[in-house]
């Protein structure tokens, strides 16, 4: 009775009473699904809605083995990797360009970022009707220009660099806002005792600029590999997986071994698997970034 | 010398412009031939070479369309949806918030790493038992079961909660000297000051939400509860190559992001710099 008089006893039964909503909602929609999940994955059939059947760790070492599997991964370490490096690079050059003088800058800088807030399914949509064979416009050109012409979406080595490119089209605005965030907060006197040194332009950005902008590179590094490495509407929505699994991305294998063959056990030891691979690639980056930035 | 030099950066920024210009034509362009395509007649669209520019405005596909799938039920859908979400958003994150930054309590440290932990457990991975949980809940195909998978986020009160630090202690304390209640302190001293960060965080809640493709697809089954995402999926497929129709509809379903940018465009841009500072 004395403590919750005191200030503190208030603070924490307001504190408790705020957070048991909180505490409820983490619970059943963070920490059960997991554990859920983790139990599934012992299973084979439908653990939970249907026959299941007890087969211990045989998922995950069907999963290590399963050639579809090990495709599938590699294709969507492509997808992320060349991602990411396509998104980062151009949005660090724009942002260095819009950061410095130039007329109109507030202007660009939004037409640029505007596809990012753009649903994906309009993305495909106006993507799939430029890059048709027969009736779109990137081909018209093509042949217009004397180029070969090509079934974008439908070649088997042409459909994940293409999705590759789509992606970077809608995300590079969002890169390019937190770099230009990041090179407005770089102190103007490094550039000014640069200047007294004689450092032409390219030598700032690359000895000063550069550098300085390391935390932010493996921020958005890190939350670009994450999202490309559980994307699934990008291959989903432009090509189905296709063709012959070409742009079979390891998110939408999952999704259809759960939700189409109703593989519940097996789809969930795959969504472990990829949650151990999210844990790896977040922890190195941010090894990496402390050790970075402690200079 | 000084010459020379003016010369230089005067070719920088002719170069500078190009690569500018090149940039904003391609963010721009998909989105006028969507609009190109359907204002398109058949014949345009059949004559063997791609048209840019109709013959003539074919604005009978905006009739056509209507007709075939209920876009003013994906609208209200998507907007009930997003906003329900941001409505919880904004009721949970900044209080919790507040509990994380200002109040002292047993079990802070703990439950704080708790929250961020579940950072690091992204949806897709959580999809399968959340279908499975919603199933049993019986709120498959229903509005509750398509809200409540977001109604907290770990990154909303992570963001309230750094908004809410800097607020001087002295000041609640000098409430709660007064006789304060902690929800008076948090009604009348904090809340107040949180404007900016909390039309930030409704702001990207609301895209983000309205964006979803992923959870609407597994858990709606029906037509009429499809929030626009899937609903125009349903319609692309349906009107494979017919492009000039599947754009109407691309189009008319992109109106409320285009006006939602148009009119909070600087908001955006600064919502986002902000977000990425933290």
């Amino acid at each position: 009775m004395k403590f919750l008089n005191s200030h503190h006893g208030r603070q924490a039964a307001f504190a408790y009473l705020v957070l048991s909503p909180a505490i409820l909602y983490f619970s059943v929609y963070f920490f059960y699904p997991i554990a859920v999940e983790l139990w599934a994955s012992f299973f084979r059939g439908q653990p939970l809605i249907g026959d299941s059947e007890f087969t211990g760790i045989d998922n995950y070492v069907q999963a290590l083995t399963d050639q579809r599997v090990r495709d599938a991964f590699v294709r969507t370490a492509i997808f992320a990797i060349c991602g990411t490096i396509g998104t980062l690079l151009p949005a660090l050059c724009l942002a260095a360009i819009l950061a410095g003088p130039v007329k109109a800058a507030t202007t660009i800088r939004a037409i640029i970022f505007f596809p990012y807030i753009i649903s994906f399914v309009i993305v495909a949509l106006m993507w799939k009707s430029i890059l048709d064979p027969y009736t779109g416009i990137l081909n018209a050109v093509l042949s217009s220009l004397g180029l070969p012409t090509q079934n974008w979406l439908s070649t088997p080595s042409t459909a994940l660099p293409t999705i590759i490119a789509v992606t970077i089209w809608k995300d590079i605005g969002y890169a390019m806002l937190i770099y230009i965030a990041a090179i407005q907060s770089i102190p103007k006197d490094l550039y000014e005792a640069a200047d007294v040194d004689g450092a032409s332009a390219r030598q700032k950005f690359f000895r000063i600029t550069v550098p300085l902008l390391t935390p932010t590179t493996l921020f958005l590094a890190v939350i670009s590999m994450i999202a490309h490495l559980q994307d699934l509407s990008a291959p989903y929505l432009l090509t189905g997986g296709g063709p012959a699994e070409a742009t079979r991305l390891y998110a939408l294998h999952v999704y259809e071994t759960a939700f189409v063959e109703l593989n519940i056990g097996y789809a969930s030891a795959l969504s472990f698997l990829m949650l151990i691979v999210i844990l790896i690639v977040t922890a190195l980056q941010f090894r990496f970034l402390n050790r970075e930035v402690s200079y | 010398m000084r010459h020379v030099a003016d010369q230089r950066s005067a070719g920088t920024s002719l170069i500078t412009y190009i690569v500018l210009a090149f940039f904003v034509i391609l963010a721009l362009f998909p989105f006028f031939y969507m609009v190109s395509l359907s204002l398109q007649s058949d014949a345009d669209l059949f004559s063997g070479l791609p048209v840019i520019i109709p013959s003539e405005l074919q604005f009978s596909n905006y009739l056509t369309i209507w007709e075939k799938a209920p876009f003013a039920r994906f609208i209200v859908n998507s907007f009930v949806i997003a906003g329900g979400i941001t409505i919880l958003h904004l009721l949970f994150d900044p209080l919790i918030g507040y509990v994380f930054a200002k109040l002292v309590f047993p079990g802070m440290r703990f439950m704080f790493a708790a929250l961020l932990s579940t950072l690091m457990l992204p949806f897709f991975i959580r999809m399968i038992p959340l279908y499975i949980l919603t199933a049993e809940l019986g709120w498959l195909d229903t509005y509750q079961g398509l809200i409540m998978p977001f109604a907290m986020s770990a990154y909303g009160i992570f963001m309230m909660r750094q908004f809410i630090r800097p607020i001087p202690s002295d000041l609640l304390d000098a409430a709660r000297l007064d006789g304060a209640s902690e929800w008076r302190i948090y009604r009348a001293v904090v809340l107040p000051q949180l404007g900016p960060p909390m039309a930030t965080l409704a702001l990207l809640t609301f895209v983000f939400q309205f964006n979803e493709f992923l959870w609407p697809l597994v858990v709606v089954s029906s037509v009429e509860m499809r929030p626009i995402t899937t609903g125009l999926t349903l319609f692309n497929s349906e009107f494979f190559t017919q492009w000039n129709l599947t754009a109407t509809g691309g189009a008319i379903l992109f109106v409320p992001s285009l006006l939602l940018f148009v009119f909070m465009q600087r908001y955006f841009v600064q919502s986002v710099m902000m977000s990425g500072m933290k």
